[in-house]
């Protein structure tokens, strides 16, 4: 916890930091308190079809008269939920794997450095899209392929920190004591892999965020009723003609989102990992 | 009485660099063993051997006559026999672990309920010097003699018939130098361990140890008892390295 504070502390201490900041705080606010101060976002309201942004809907309406204040806020709450559990259950899991592997060296670590290898090899939408093509739609399995798709970068950089670590004396005086292999893991390996993995998780927000967009944009995630910041693109996007702020809002929403997220993952890298922080 | 360790023309290589070449050693258990050589002779390679954390490509090694095996439960077994001091023994501490947690997990391994461990703990603490206070504090908030200490602590700890000792005195003060290493002498007797102690120092070897080893480039060059194998060195090489320490060897040999 005192690390955390630290960490933000030094992040408020440069402007990109703050900006980036100021932008998250403003899109969960967004995101947390928007459907509370308006609407049901499934409401239908024919009569007030492509309503222009006014008291009665904030932000006006779409294609259907739905609310679109209730509809870009809960689209928001649903693209952050889904990033954030992509981004976590990839993270956990990608670097177990890596760490494993990279403990066990030999063949396992060749096995999974190879899938690691052909997984990265495809371009992350083409993969997905192939993934979905395969076991269908819906959030649940989306949030599995998509998850996938994230695992071998976390792998990647867990396992190469696994076995710089392997080979350092406090690991090593655990093997000779004879210490379980799993306590080793989670309490000697974990903690010490963390710092460039929530670096890398907070790196790699926007990109799910932006990722899950495009693909509820081509029709691949999302489905109807509900809304994501891509499906609110979209139908925005095939009723420009009669109206243009669905469009430019959602597009707005998600330019913060990712701007924001983006700023504070490279804040909190210079914090964190700040030797890798210049490289890239 | 079987050897506490014996190594049987071990070689290894790294690369071009022949790390060990054709090592045979016989260290006889209750005693203090010295190996000595200077930097890069291989001594901290022998040690990893002998303790299986670095595979021979070649040769045999034997703890209390049982050779060296893979597998968990050789590991546990060998874990209760022999223990290391590494060189650095500030860095052989798990930084986000406290020392307790450290501590505990020797208890675990020996399967001892911590209350007793932590019993054990305090005597051993108090026998080298340490404050209790030690024992709530990270690795990174004490000092680096305090480190050195609570490593070797953790090692005594699991009630050890073998300590390894990588160059226990590297980076003192030469004056704090003949304190742990009688210290460490002490403990030996006590505990009736056998004591392992590497050092490029040769004052070191000679003011510890009975019986000792002289590498170069991995090869043991001379070796026998400490007394005339550095009274009448057989090997310029060994009357180099005794040239480069006089300090320590002629303060101590009074003691
Ligand atoms: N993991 C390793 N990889 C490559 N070379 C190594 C490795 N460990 C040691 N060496 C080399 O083996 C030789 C012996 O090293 P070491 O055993 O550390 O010597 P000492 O402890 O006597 O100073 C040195 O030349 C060193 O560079
Ligand atoms: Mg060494």
């Amino acid at each position: 916890m005192n690390e955390a504070m630290w960490a933000l502390k030094r992040i408020c201490s440069e402007r990109d930091g703050r900006l980036g900041l100021t932008f998250t705080i403003a899109i969960l606010a967004f995101a947390l308190l928007g459907p509370l101060v308006s609407p049901d976002p499934n409401v239908l309201d024919i009569k007030a079809r492509f309503a222009a942004p006014g008291l009665a809907h904030l932000l006006g309406t779409d294609n259907l008269g739905r609310d679109l204040l209730a509809r870009t806020s809960v689209g928001t709450r649903y693209a952050l939920t889904l990033a954030v559990l992509i981004v976590v259950i990839s993270s956990v899991i990608g670097s177990l794997i890596g760490i494993v592997a990279g403990i066990a060296g030999g063949w396992v670590d060749r096995a999974v450095t190879a899938v690691f290898d052909i997984v990265n090899a495809f371009p992350p939408l083409i993969l997905a899209f192939a993934l979905i093509a395969l076991y269908g739609k819906g959030s649940a399995t989306f949030v599995l392929l998509v998850t996938v798709v994230f695992i071998p970068q976390f792998g990647r950089m867990a396992r190469a920190r696994a076995r710089t670590l392997r080979n350092l004396s406090f690991i090593e005086a655990e093997r000779m004591l004879a210490v379980h292999p799993v306590t080793i893991v989670v309490r000697h390996y974990l903690p010490n892999v963390a710092g460039p993995i929530i670096v890398l998780a907070s790196m790699n927000l926007p990109v799910v965020i932006a990722f899950e967009a495009s693909l509820s944009f081509l029709g691949f995630g999302v489905q109807p009723p509900k809304s994501s910041l891509g499906t609110l693109i979209k139908d925005g996007f095939v009723s420009i003609n009669q109206s243009w702020w669905p469009t430019v809002t959602a597009a707005l929403v998600l330019a913060v989102a990712t701007l924001g997220a983006t700023l504070l993952g490279e804040a909190l890298r210079r914090v964190i990992d700040p030797k890798s922080a210049g490289a890239r | 009485m079987t050897d506490a360790i014996t190594v049987l023309g071990a070689r290894l290589r790294f690369g071009e660099t022949a790390a060990l070449e054709s090592v045979s050693v016989s260290i006889p258990q209750g005693a203090c063993f010295g190996i000595v050589g200077e930097s890069g002779s291989g001594k901290t390679t022998l040690m990893r051997a002998m303790l299986g954390l670095q595979r021979l490509d070649a040769g045999e090694i034997r703890i209390l006559g049982t050779p060296l095996q893979q597998g968990r439960a050789a590991l546990r077994q060998r874990a209760r026999v022999v223990q290391p001091i590494f060189q650095d023994p500030a860095a052989s501490l798990s930084p986000r672990s406290r020392i307790r947690t450290l501590m505990n997990e020797v208890g675990t391994v020996l399967k001892e309920p911590h209350a007793a461990t932590h019993e054990r703990l305090l005597v051993i603490l108090k026998r080298l010097g340490l404050p209790d206070s030690v024992i709530d504090k990270y690795p990174h908030e004490i000092s680096g003699g305090q480190a050195r200490r609570v490593a070797i602590a953790r090692a005594l700890l699991v009630k050890p018939s073998i300590l390894i000792a990588d160059e226990p005195t590297a980076g003192l003060d030469v004056s704090v130098q003949g304190d742990l290493l009688n210290l460490l002498q002490d403990i030996r007797r006590a505990e009736n361990i056998t004591l392992v102690v590497i050092s490029h120092n040769l004052a070191v070897v000679r003011l510890i140890a009975e019986n000792a080893i002289v590498m170069r480039a991995g090869r043991v060059v001379e070796g026998g008892e400490v007394g005339p194998l550095f009274a009448s060195p057989r090997q310029s090489y060994t009357r180099e390295l005794f040239a480069a320490w006089p300090s320590l060897a002629s303060n101590n040999k009074g003691r």
